[in-house]
């Protein structure tokens, strides 16, 4: 039965393809995680997370990336229903074929990796699309330069006294505001909730961003987060560990002398990066 | 008696088939479409001819034992295909290839036969090329050559071990082509189980499908009968287990005279025997004796001591060893024909030589790989290498094989003329099931070549030339009372099989018939033991017909039906078998009279009074057969004594 | 050696299936699988019972006619080698053997442990040859072709159309038994000229009959007898991205 209507190779590229983005785009997002690694109170990790916010061609990139990941699920179950269904009767004495570790498990590893991604898109990506009340930052100077539009309004009596209230009361809060809502080198508000975004900025004040470098460093506080994190990377490696050798396989990159090294790279590629990433928690959980 | 017509066209010998090709009939594109042809049988013979006939136009009805082409025993040759190429430039010529093979057969061949087989032998060469058959090739990138038995040049083309898978595929793949363009209509699972002549013209078959036990009419204009040899008279043969000669028997039934039936091949080089439960025997292949060395102990105690377990063949000193073969045969050495290494072997044996369980003679490549290295053997023989220790369970690296002798092939088949017809107008039969072209023995390499000649070069030729006549020839309904008749016979034979419920089974009567022929009608054969024989497998006959146990039911899969059915015939030939063997009072080829000698050992053939090849007419029932004679006369080629020496 | 055998028993296509227990002795461990069966066989009969229909040809490796599921794993616990070349001295005494029909949707249970495999040759039919008709040909040695590359498309070949690689498939995917074929034609030159429209039409046979997908665990690498390479897989991808991408033909 045939759920798709393309040839079981085209799927089978279609499926090594959009795998490959994710495949490239993991390290990209591997270095923006390292960041956090740097102490410097976030500012090399929040310009990251602004860039990747911001760029137009980076935007580009999500869409695709997006549509990539959902796509690469989605025939990955369909073609999992599709090659259940080409074995009616199955056998009864379970398989004792020699098989390489984890290729057999694809669906299964994707599948954790796929939860995994809800979590992490409930935690942080619905964050930006306020679907999710998350953590939010904010630039001192363009805190200070709407305070300022503010006070001049004020002054030419263009404020409602709504508006004047609160502004009085965003001038008590932000001179007494206290240390950990101010990053390291001062430059901007951090670890705010909405409410206190609208209490230190002003309640029309637009240019915040959430904060996703404390919303990290509080997931990993929590020992039960990290722990799964954990697990999840591992899980992650062993997907990782079939996925590059079975790309070069299916898109017939196949030579007696480039073989080898592909499958060297591709081992390689599994274990850095998953430890790459495995490497944040247990670097706050052990070292700080 | 001249019911016999070989029809030789005139000429001289190389003359002959182009003069052939250029007078005979042709037959118009329209026309072709117009006539039908049932070709029984898919291996290599069965297969070409297939293609080659629908590729021309013709209607293609072709009928398979198994569930695909592809599991014909040609599949299973090993060793290479002859052809007069000479691209080794080390004198080979048509000519040459056409005087080792008529010797080889030790000049029981009809001539004109064999010059046109070494004659068109180039061109499977070719055509396998183009069909992507993936031949050994050299660094230079052309074909390789091997050498083989019977010959002193090399000339045959290999293709690692499975040659024949190769050339079998490549057949395969010329059908499937015509499968697909509808010109070759494919039934698989089916056994011929009657031929029907209607006005003395071949014009169908009756056939069961093997699935689902039911009995089926085709009708055509003409019959090929592909159907292999049938070596599985002797129940242990190197032979696949579907190979039979039961569709064979059914033309002899129907009038087909068969040939020569005693001409036997027993192959030297085979795993033996290790117990009751064997059911094959496992070749390995003749390029072996390329650089593997024979040999068994000199003295009679270092072999007894071998059998006993108590000494190590490797172990024993060179000088304590007799290369038996390379002592008797110094010009071709290991590389003798097939019949005479294997009666070589049996002498050894016989003589208390023997190793194993006494029935062995050792093949070691120790010499081979000390002078070439273990890689360059490894290349050459793996897979063959592979395939022993898998069954014998023995690294033969280390350790010298073990061989002994077994049958092989037939020489023998249904007789037929210089187009391939029998004695029925309209069946033709070509490949092992045909007897022309390999006299008394067959040379190594040349089954694959004879079963491709027939059907890609030679069948398609002559048999336009009979179906020219036929164009006004309706086709025929499956209902006529001939078709009726044979129905009916056939199902009268499948429920009085049924209905016997005797004591024994089909294997355990296989098992007899097989020891009656391999004791009494083997490798030696003499008046004494085949006038034993003789009345033996007539009794074999009579257990059969009222003890032969078979279960199951006829009309549903069963496999103990179909080889009941072809041991009934198998007993009826292997008592022509014997009647033949017992006529031909020389040595000749495969065929060995212990009484017919010479001083030396050597076998003593009689050229003034057995020149002829013995064809059996079918009498009827309890009737005996009567044979008659083809005398073979050789115009061009001067009749020797065979020597290897 | 004395065994318990597990056989799966179907009377026909459409008859429910069972496996049946049978017990057998005193055999000798030189016996092959098959010689094992035929006693077992030859037992039922003399039982008056319908013997165990299993397909079985040459018995020495080569024809592909044998196969079945033994303890998990086609053509049993040896590593290159077709059901008749297994032999018992690979199992251990008193051991339960459970025996099994190769399983996918194309290949269904004529009777007992005999399946239909003639999707193999279906395939085949798609393209599986070069278009020549017999005679018009050149010489055999008018196109030289590298040896690596003859000794290439030998491995290719040497393929026996067992079904093995199918029935290890945890998909049932037949893309090493077209991969092979697609890959001997394509590495020679013979095979050039229609490598474009061969790959398509044979991937897309292979589909239409019902075969899984590869998801490339390489299975069938592992039970080929003939120990035929994935590379053949990878091979025909690349036929395949070539026909679809570069090649003007289309099917």
């Amino acid at each position: 039965m045939k759920l798709i209507k393309f040839a079981s190779i085209t799927k089978k590229i279609a499926l090594a393809a959009f795998g490959l983005f994710l495949l490239l785009f993991l390290p990209v997002h591997l270095g923006i995680n390292l960041c956090l690694l740097r102490e410097d109170g976030g500012e090399w990790y929040r310009n990251a997370s602004h860039f990747m916010g911001t760029n137009y061609i980076v935007k580009v990139f999500e869409i695709v990336l997006l549509a990539s990941v959902l796509l690469h699920i989605i025939i990955a179950i369909l073609l999992t229903i599709e090659n259940f269904l080409a074995r009616p009767i199955r056998y009864k004495v379970a398989t004792k074929t020699k098989t390489p570790f984890m290729s057999r498990y694809m669906i299964w590893t994707g599948g954790v990796i796929a939860c995994f991604l809800v979590i992490h898109f409930i935690n942080f990506y619905f964050v930006k699309f306020d679907l999710v009340e998350g953590k939010y930052s904010a630039d001192m100077e363009q805190v200070d330069k709407h305070f300022q539009e503010k006070a001049i309004k004020l002054q030419s009596g263009e404020l409602s006294e709504k508006e004047q209230a609160s502004l009085m009361a965003q001038y008590q809060a932000i001179s007494q505001v206290s240390m950990d809502k101010m990053d390291k080198n001062r430059k901007n508000l951090v670890n705010l909730t909405k409410d206190e975004v609208k209490l230190y900025c002003g309640e029309d004040f637009k240019h915040y961003e959430p904060d996703f470098y404390n919303m990290s460093l509080e997931l990993f506080a929590n020992k039960t987060y990290s722990i799964i994190y954990l697990l999840v990377f591992v899980v992650l490696g062993f997907h990782l560990f079939h996925a590059l050798g079975s790309l070069a396989q299916t898109l017939g990159l196949n030579h007696k002398k480039y073989t080898p090294i592909i499958d060297v790279v591709a081992l390689a590629y599994a274990v850095i990066i998953p430890l790459g990433f495995a490497a944040i928690p247990l670097w706050l959980m052990f070292m700080l | 008696m001249s019911t016999l017509d070989s029809k030789i066209p005139e000429g001289q010998l190389s003359e002959k088939w182009t003069r052939y090709k250029s007078s005979q009939k042709l037959v118009n594109p329209a026309n072709k479409r117009k006539l039908d042809i049932i070709v029984v049988g898919t291996g290599l013979a069965g297969s070409s001819a297939a293609a080659s006939l629908g590729a021309l136009g013709f209607n293609v009805k072709i009928f398979c034992i198994s569930d695909s082409p592809r599991r014909a025993h040609s599949i299973a040759a090993q060793g290479g295909i002859n052809a007069a190429k000479n691209y080794q430039n080390d004198g080979d010529s048509i000519e040459r290839l056409f005087n080792d093979t008529i010797k080889g057969g030790d000049y029981r061949a009809r001539e004109a036969n064999v010059y046109r087989l070494a004659e068109v032998a180039n061109s499977i060469i070719d055509q396998g090329v183009a069909q992507g058959i993936p031949f050994a090739r050299d660094y230079a990138g052309l074909l390789d050559n091997r050498s083989f038995g019977g010959s002193q040049v090399s000339r045959t083309f290999y293709a690692k071990g499975q040659t024949g898978q190769q050339l079998l595929l490549g057949a395969y793949s010329a059908l499937s082509k015509e499968i697909k363009a509808g010109t070759v209509k494919m039934y698989e699972r089916r056994e011929m189980m009657d031929l029907v002549v209607i006005d003395g013209q071949a014009r169908g078959i009756i056939t069961r499908n093997l699935q689902t036990g039911e009995l089926e009419r085709w009708s055509s204009h003409a019959v090929v009968m592909a159907t292999g040899g049938y070596g599985n008279v002797y129940f242990l043969s190197t032979n696949a287990m579907e190979c039979n000669g039961s569709a064979a028997v059914q033309c002899y039934h129907k009038g087909a005279m068969f040939a020569n039936p005693c001409f036997v091949q027993i192959h030297p080089t085979c795993i033996p025997v290790k117990g009751d439960y064997q059911s094959k025997l496992t070749l390995m292949s003749e390029s072996l004796r390329n650089d593997g060395r024979i040999w068994v102990p000199k003295n009679i105690e270092d072999a007894k001591a071998i059998r006993e377990g108590k000494l190590n063949p490797t172990d024993l000193k060179e000088e304590d060893r007799d290369y038996y073969l390379e002592r008797r045969y110094p010009a071709f050495g290991n590389l003798v024909p097939r019949d005479i290494a294997s009666r070589a072997a049996k002498e050894r044996c016989d003589a208390g030589y023997g190793v194993g369980a006494g029935f062995a003679v050792y093949l070691d490549f120790k010499t081979a790989i000390e002078r070439l290295g273990r890689d360059k053997i490894q290349e050459r023989y793996g897979n063959l290498f592979q395939m022993y220790e898998k069954i014998v369970d023995v690294d033969p690296y280390e350790n010298p094989m073990m061989i002994y002798p077994a049958v092989h092939y037939t020489m023998g088949g249904l007789w037929v003329d210089y187009e391939l017809q029998t004695t029925i107008p309209g069946l033709f039969a070509t490949g092992e099931a045909n007897f022309s072209d390999h006299g008394a023995n067959r040379l190594g390499a040349s089954a694959l070549m004879q079963g491709l000649a027939d059907g890609y070069f030679i069948l398609p030729y002559t048999m336009q030339n009979f179906l020219a006549d036929k164009i006004h020839q309706p086709r025929v309904s499956i209902e006529t009372k001939e078709f009726d008749e044979a129905e009916k016979s056939v199902r009268a034979k499948l429920e009085s099989i049924m209905a016997i419920k005797g004591e024994k089974t089909v294997d355990t009567l296989q098992r007899e018939l097989g020891h009656i022929m391999w004791e009494y009608v083997g490798m030696g054969r003499n008046a004494e033991k085949l006038t034993k024989a003789i009345p033996m497998l007539a009794d074999l006959r009579k257990e059969f017909w009222s003890n032969v146990r078979v279960t199951g039911d006829m009309n549903s899969m069963n496999p103990e039906l179909a080889k009941a059915l072809r041991l009934a015939d198998h007993i009826e030939l292997a008592e022509i078998m014997a009647k033949d063997a017992l006529q031909r009072e020389e040595s000749c080829g495969g065929h060995y009279r212990e009484e017919y000698v010479t001083d030396e050992g050597e076998a003593r053939r009689d050229d003034k009074n057995f020149m002829f090849v013995g064809v059996w007419e079918y009498k009827g029932e309890e009737q005996e057969p009567i044979m008659h004679k083809e005398e073979l006369n050789y115009e061009f080629i001067n009749v020797q004594q065979r020597n290897y020496k | 050696m004395d065994f318990t055998l597990k056989i799966w028993r179907q009377e026909n296509q459409k008859a429910k299936g069972r496996f049946e227990t049978y017990k057998i002795k005193d055999i000798s461990p030189d016996c092959s699988f098959l010689e094992m069966l035929d006693i077992l066989n030859e037992s039922l009969v003399n039982k008056l019972s319908h013997p165990v229909c299993f397909d079985n040809d040459c018995r020495e490796g080569i024809c592909g006619m044998c196969g079945l599921y033994i303890n998990g794993r086609p053509h049993g616990p040896d590593d290159a080698v077709t059901t008749c070349q297994l032999h018992m001295r690979k199992f251990t005494d008193g051991e339960t053997i459970t025996i099994e029909p190769w399983r996918a949707k194309p290949f269904p249970v004529i009777r007992d442990l005999v399946v239909d495999r003639t999707a193999l040759d279906k395939m085949i039919q798609e393209g599986g040859y070069i278009s020549v008709t017999s005679g018009g040909v050149p010489d055999g040695n008018a196109i030289p072709i590298p040896k690596h590359k003859a000794d290439q498309a030998m491995d290719s070949a040497s393929c026996i159309g067992c079904g093995a690689c199918i029935a290890a498939c945890k998909n049932a995917s037949a893309m090493l038994f077209v991969g092979a074929k697609v890959t001997q034609l394509a590495l020679l030159p013979q095979g050039k000229p229609e490598a474009a429209i061969r790959v398509q039409k044979m991937v897309a046979k292979m589909d239409e009959l019902g075969f899984g997908n590869c998801t490339n665990t390489y299975a069938c690498e592992a039970e080929c007898p003939k120990e035929i390479k994935r590379s053949n897989i990878s091979r025909m991808n690349l036929e395949f991205i070539l026909a679809k991408i570069v090649s003007e033909e289309t099917i």
